[in-house]
């Protein structure tokens, strides 16, 4: 496994880097609008009715971004996970660790992907 | 007049396994800032994907039909999740503040065909680009736009 994991560790740190900068970038304003200020009745939550939201994310950027908050930010945790992990755990168990979180953070962005498909 | 030894004379035929140790967390990591940041900066690993899967349980709502959205969207006004998304606007500035701001200028590609910027352009770049997506997104998801 951890064969695999040294093979693959381009596409991961791709996929880690792109997490990290785009990810950020996208959850901000997700965590501001629809995290706090339509929750705590800022803004009325008919914004988010079935009918706008299904609107919004209909579309072919709307999907885009959606796919974005859902499958980048779930690369930069689980790589960072693992890092949290090989400090405290040390290297022994590093391969099956990174090759669960891995496996996390795929079967997430193929659920992003059908669920994006499915709107 | 004797010969110059030769650099590798006292190198052994095998190559044997190394002495130094395997690298360890001092157990004072909590005292010590800069490991403390860092860890942090790991940590809110956590915090990125707890929040994937939670928006990916709201674009399957979506996807269903107006009474699992509807469902869906009711949750997020739970005091356990406001203070979630209160944690993840913390995490991604920390994120965004560190890695934008103190990373990413020292990360430029040296000896290329690009020339290397001036930290201020590179970090004024990218902190437009993260305010300008942050506010596109506050505007059209509070419904002032589209």
């Amino acid at each position: 496994m951890k064969k695999l994991l040294l093979i693959i560790e381009p596409v991961i740190w791709l996929l880690f880097g792109a997490g990290l900068a785009i990810g950020t970038m996208l959850l901000t304003g997700y965590a501001i609008a629809v995290g706090i200020v339509i929750p705590l009745g800022w803004v009325s939550p008919e914004v988010l009715d079935y009918g706008r939201a299904h609107a919004l994310a209909s579309n072919f950027v709307g999907r885009l971004f959606l796919l974005g908050l859902i499958a980048l930010p779930l690369w930069k945790g689980a790589h960072h996970v693992r890092s949290i992990a090989l400090d405290f755990g040390g290297e022994s168990r590093d391969g099956v660790v990174g090759t669960l979180l891995y496996l996390m953070a795929a079967a997430g962005s193929v659920g992003g992907i059908i669920a994006v498909i499915r709107i | 007049m004797a010969r110059m030894a030769h650099p590798e004379a006292m190198t052994p035929h095998k190559k044997g396994p190394t002495r130094t140790a395997p690298p360890m967390m001092p157990g004072t990591w909590w005292t010590a800032p800069r490991i403390r940041n860092y860890l942090l900066f790991g940590a809110t690993g956590f915090v990125y994907m707890i929040a994937s899967f939670w928006i990916l349980r709201l674009a399957w709502a979506l996807g269903s039909n107006p009474q699992a959205w509807a469902s869906a969207l009711s949750e997020l006004s739970s005091p356990v999740a406001i203070f979630f998304n209160a944690l993840l606007l913390v995490s991604v500035i920390f994120v965004g503040v560190r890695a934008f701001w103190g990373m990413m200028p020292k990360m430029q590609p040296r000896g290329g065909p690009l020339p290397v910027l001036p930290a201020a352009a590179v970090r004024g770049a990218i902190c437009g680009l993260w305010a300008v997506i942050t506010i596109f997104m506050v505007v059209v998801l509070t419904g002032r736009l589209f």
